[in-house]
């Protein structure tokens, strides 16, 4: 009834494995290198802890399965910090403490990341963000051991602002959860469309319901009587599921303004909507499982489908990316202790589903793109709606240069 | 104009869903004198089963609406069998504690069983989409569906308390537990009877909330809070009251959203703490020692 | 030996492990332990209201957030030293306790709980919206823990130093609530508990009893909070959720509310039985809900009411 150690099953996998492989593969043996994984397993967002893990899972069962790193397997431990910081930083510390972690993946929150970020100079472990996207993180809160291998949300609305201001939509409001994510959303939104657009005009009527509200029809109604032209939209996950089928019922989706769903393209919840998503909107999303055409991510796609039966999120992605990440900086350096695995991360290179990506050194930013793209007809093998006229934007489009970022280097 | 109507509106039909969610919170906590911390897991819990039976087993609402509400009530009979009925004379803090041990229980229970994903039912066919009221406005069919609903179940109720034998029998028992049982009136299967309703109707207003509400693991929590200020508006024990403080509660979050966002989140507490302080029966409470 | 020199050697040797606890124990123990630590002051500040005042108060995190936050405030805008931050948190806790208090005690068990629920709430919700005081949501942080003030130059930052600077916190303000919960006063509030009718013919103002007890209790919750804030390096409005409320409740009830220590026991159990749990699943809340659960129907009296085989008089 209860959930197995995930250090126990990997461990008797690995030995399974050590057993079962064939003379072509050499197991991986030795003490496990252990990695951390920080994530929101419980409540309404325990979906997305659960794809992270999955990718978590998928990468260190193809590395072990190929030797493992230096010889020796990796393990992973999962704990649930809830959402909140204050749970974040504790678990944190029995991750580093007592598991003895080299290094930790996570998390889901930007406020968890807000709180986390700080504390991991006197945890002297490196963590790799593969999901929180405010940009603080790696802006004024920048530190030696704290990494982004996901895109974060400045450069997502500097592609986004660049989408709006081509619509020629001029009054601009915003809806989002109101926590740092929403509010960081409409701030860079803001100060990129300026940029493109200087004509664009910034509502002063804006909505930022709770996070987790379970109703949004007052906010959806306040916005259609405003009249902008345009909306970007930075709810996500349950509360995403809940707009969209109260504003289809609203009529919301008729009324002929330009909409952008920040983090819309996410495979949770398009599975959840199906056909209710309207089409012809905007979403964008860190990545998105067709926006790519090489071998590495039909791979990962392929092998995240076989073991899971749904296309990978883009938080299972940047999960799985980030296992990569801690190899080749173990191998760069040629050793798996904490300090040594953070140094090696400063400006690493490696092969990753989206491609060939760099974490900047300076701000420990991976310079990435997100993908936009317009809904279109369901595509019927994933059940999900499809993204036509998608742009995944480089990094060097969208990333703001060090001097920008509000990093000072430590 | 049509601003103010959508917002009325729409506090109705929150309201409403509200009150068919409270309401058992409300009888339980009238008759029993327990307050039930688990109530929105139960809650919870029919709308997982609703989910189950219509997506996974692929029955219609209607038959979901009645099955998963009677397999809720079914459980809270096995919770009263073997827990509650050691603290039933005891004092209230014991009750509370008990109840949310078994909110920890089930919520976890919910996510072991149903996993981290977000669900979604239709409403059933008849009641999609949306029809255009007199004056114009555009509203959903199945909010329309949800207040009629709501204003059905109060009317059920009071017939089933004031014109029957076994309402009658519930309001004793609610009176003076050891008179009713010196008149032969079995207290212990009163008792049962009334947490497994109390249940019953929790896991109803699981089933019809379900076509409006993206069903997660989280959503138990987020009720609960709200089931508790319509109780204490209303009047803990009075169900014309859980109406009145659902619509309350409806109404603040419907036009507070619309007109006073940056203060609606603080906006119940201030209500549910000023009518403790004036009518600590609630608006139309009845009877009992404050 | 009688029972009196059995607790007094236990006791002498529980402190001594404390003391000592950063030289024999494994180093994660020393943030287990300032967390027990921290939580018992909170668990047992509220049992001075439930355990011997009979009232069950389901808002008394907002004097803990309101320590922290105060804490955290005062460490980021104005850097102050720990000790007069910890001051200020403590009277702050008891400003809340004291507006709140006058408006609860009023009223009569469910009723009251009920109202200190919405107040505490009210007080998250506030703290939680108010984004351009409190930075809502993502809560306060960023701020560092400088000096102890008093001219004792001592590296906070460092984890073992800040466990020892909380358990003579603790230990100070758990031996000035124990001589409180001795007296003529905490006497007087057991009395409440147990009829306050009887207590109010003799001609005493249960009402104004009742407040003392309740504002006490908010200044002890405010030092508890003022301690976490630097610890967990934040103050953020979850410090206030009735979720938060709860935990010295289920403390309380786990180590036994008719014992001064009962409350920090329960936050040892709780806390260590949370650590090595979810270390083994990820299903911690179903166990906790069958431990508390198994607690309120066959211990009644807690751990240490079980451990101690005494009966407090039944009501």
């Amino acid at each position: 009834m209860f959930e197995l150690t995930l250090k126990r099953a990997l461990l008797a996998l690995t030995a399974a494995g050590a057993l079962a492989a064939g003379p072509a593969s050499a197991a991986a043996s030795g003490d496990p290198i252990k990695i951390g994984g920080l994530y929101i397993l419980s409540g309404s967002a325990a979906t997305y802890g659960k794809f992270a893990e999955q990718g978590i899972q998928l990468a260190m069962d193809e590395i072990n399965a190929q030797g493992g790193v230096l010889g020796r397997p990796l393990a992973l431990l999962m704990e649930d910090d809830q959402g909140k910081a204050a749970v974040g930083i504790q678990a944190a510390r029995k991750l580093v403490y007592q598991d003895k972690v080299q290094a930790l993946v996570g998390v889901d929150s930007s406020g968890v990341a807000l709180g986390l970020v700080p504390t991991m100079k006197e945890l002297r472990t490196p963590l790799i963000l593969t999901h929180a996207a405010t940009p603080h993180a790696t802006g004024k809160l920048c530190n030696d051991y704290t990494f982004r291998i996901s895109v974060n949300e400045e450069q997502n609305m500097r592609a986004a602002a660049e989408l709006a201001a081509k619509t020629g939509a001029k009054r601009w409001t915003t809806i989002g959860p109101d926590y740092a994510f929403g509010h960081e959303v409409w701030e860079y939104f803001g100060k990129y469309l300026k940029k493109f657009n200087p004509d664009a005009e910034l509502m002063k009527e804006t909505a930022f319901p709770r996070f987790g509200a379970e109703d949004f029809t007052p906010f959806i109604n306040g916005v259609m009587q405003n009249k902008p032209d345009g909306v970007i939209i930075s709810v996500w996950g349950g509360d995403l599921v809940n707009f969209v089928r109260q504003a289809n019922n609203l009529g919301f989706f008729n009324q002929g303004f330009q909409l952008m769903f920040a983090v819309g393209a996410a495979t949770e919840v398009l599975t959840a909507l199906g056909p209710q998503m309207p089409e012809g909107v905007w979403l964008g999303t860190r990545y998105w499982y067709a926006g790519y055409d090489s071998p590495r991510n039909e791979q990962f796609v392929d092998a995240f489908k076989k073991k899971y039966g749904v296309p990978p999120s883009y938080n299972a992605e940047g999960a799985y990316a980030s296992i990569y990440a801690v190899k080749a900086a173990i191998e760069k350096g040629g050793k798996a202790d904490a300090e040594s695995i953070a140094k090696a991360l400063q400006g690493l290179t490696l092969e990753t589903p989206t491609g060939q990506l760099t974490l900047r050194k300076g701000d420990n930013q991976a310079l990435i793109g997100p993908t936009w793209g317009r809904t279109g007809p369901m595509n019927d093998a994933d059940k999900i709606r499809s993204l036509v006229d998608a742009k995944t934007f480089t990094g060097a489009e969208v990333t703001p240069a060090l001097e920008d970022t509000g990093c000072k280097a430590s | 104009m049509t601003g103010i109507a959508a917002a009325l509106l729409n506090s109705l039909d929150i309201g409403l869903l509200l009150f068919i969610i409270a309401v058992g919170l409300n009888i339980v906590f009238g008759v029993l004198n327990i307050i039930n911390f688990a109530h929105g897991a139960l809650y919870m819990l029919g709308a997982y089963l609703g989910y189950s039976c219509m997506n996974q087993l692929g029955m219609p609402f209607w038959l979901a609406l009645a099955v998963a509400p009677l397999a809720v009530a079914a459980l809270a009979v096995l919770v009263d069998r073997g827990m509650l009925r050691f603290i039933y004379q005891r004092e209230i803090s014991d009750s509370l504690l008990l109840t949310f041990a078994l909110l920890l229980v089930l919520n976890e229970a919910v996510r072991m069983i149903w996993g981290t994903g977000i669900h979604v039912v239709e409403p059933p066919a008849p009641l999609q989409g949306t029809i255009v009221l007199p004056g114009g406005l555009n509203y959903p069919r199945y909010s329309l569906f949800v207040i009629a609903a709501g204003l059905l179940a109060l009317a059920a109720l009071w017939l089933l308390f004031n014109r029957t034998r076994l309402g009658k029998i519930m309001r004793a028992a609610s009176l003076d537990r050891d008179m009713a049982q010196l008149l032969c009136i079995n207290t212990r299967r009163v008792v049962t009877c009334v947490f497994a309703f109390g249940a019953w109707l929790a896991a109803m207003g699981g089933v019809v909330a379900a076509p409006m509400r993206a069903i997660d693991p989280g959503m138990g929590d987020k009720i609960i809070i709200e089931s508790f200020i319509v109780v204490v508006i209303g009047g803990l024990g009075s169900f014309p009251g859980a109406l009145l403080g659902a619509v309350a509660l409806g109404l603040m979050h419907g036009l507070g959203g619309r007109f006073l966002p940056d203060v609606n989140l603080v906006l119940p507490f201030i209500g549910m703490a000023l009518v403790l302080l004036l009518k600590p029966h609630g608006l139309m409470g009845t009877g009992g020692k404050a | 030996m009688n029972s009196k020199t059995y607790g007094a050697v236990a006791l002498a040797l529980v402190a001594a492990g404390l003391v000592a606890l950063p030289w024999i124990a494994p180093y994660f123990y020393i943030f287990i332990a300032t967390e027990v630590l921290i939580l018992g002051l909170f668990a047992a500040s509220f049992n001075l209201i439930f355990g011997y005042t009979g009232m069950l108060s389901f808002g008394h995190a907002a004097f803990f957030g309101a320590g922290a936050y105060a804490t955290a405030m005062l460490l980021l805008w104005l850097e102050w030293p720990l000790l007069g931050c910890l001051v200020v948190a403590t009277a702050a806790g008891a400003l809340l306790a004291l507006v709140i208090g006058f408006f609860s005690v009023r009223l009569n068990e469910v009723y009251f709980s009920m109202l200190t629920l919405a107040f505490g709430m009210m007080a998250y919700s506030v703290v939680h919206q108010w984004r351009s005081v409190t930075n809502g949501s993502d809560g306060i942080s960023g701020f560092s823990v400088l000096g102890l003030g008093l001219g004792i130059d001592i590296p906070l930052g460092d984890p073992s130093v800040y466990y020892h600077v909380v358990l003579a916190c603790v230990a100070l303000a758990a031996a000035v609530l124990y001589r409180i919960c001795r007296s003529s006063f905490g006497l007087m509030l057991r009395a409440i508990r147990q009829n306050a009718e009887r207590v109010a013919f003799c001609g005493l103002d249960v009402r104004r009893y009742r407040l003392a007890a309740f504002t006490v209790a908010g200044a002890f919750a405010g030092l508890a909070g003022g301690l976490i804030a630097p610890f967990l390096r934040i103050a953020s409005p979850e410090m206030m959720h009735w979720s938060m409320s709860a935990e010295p409740v289920l403390m309380s009830i786990l180590g036994g509310t008719g014992y001064f220590l009962g409350p920090f026991l329960g936050a040892a159990v709780f806390v260590l039985l949370e650590t090595w749990i979810t270390s083994i699943t990820q299903a911690w809340m179903l166990v906790l809900g069958i431990v508390l659960a198994l607690m309120v129907m066959f211990f009644r009296h807690g751990v240490l009411g079980a451990l101690l085989d005494r009966r407090r008089e039944s009501k």
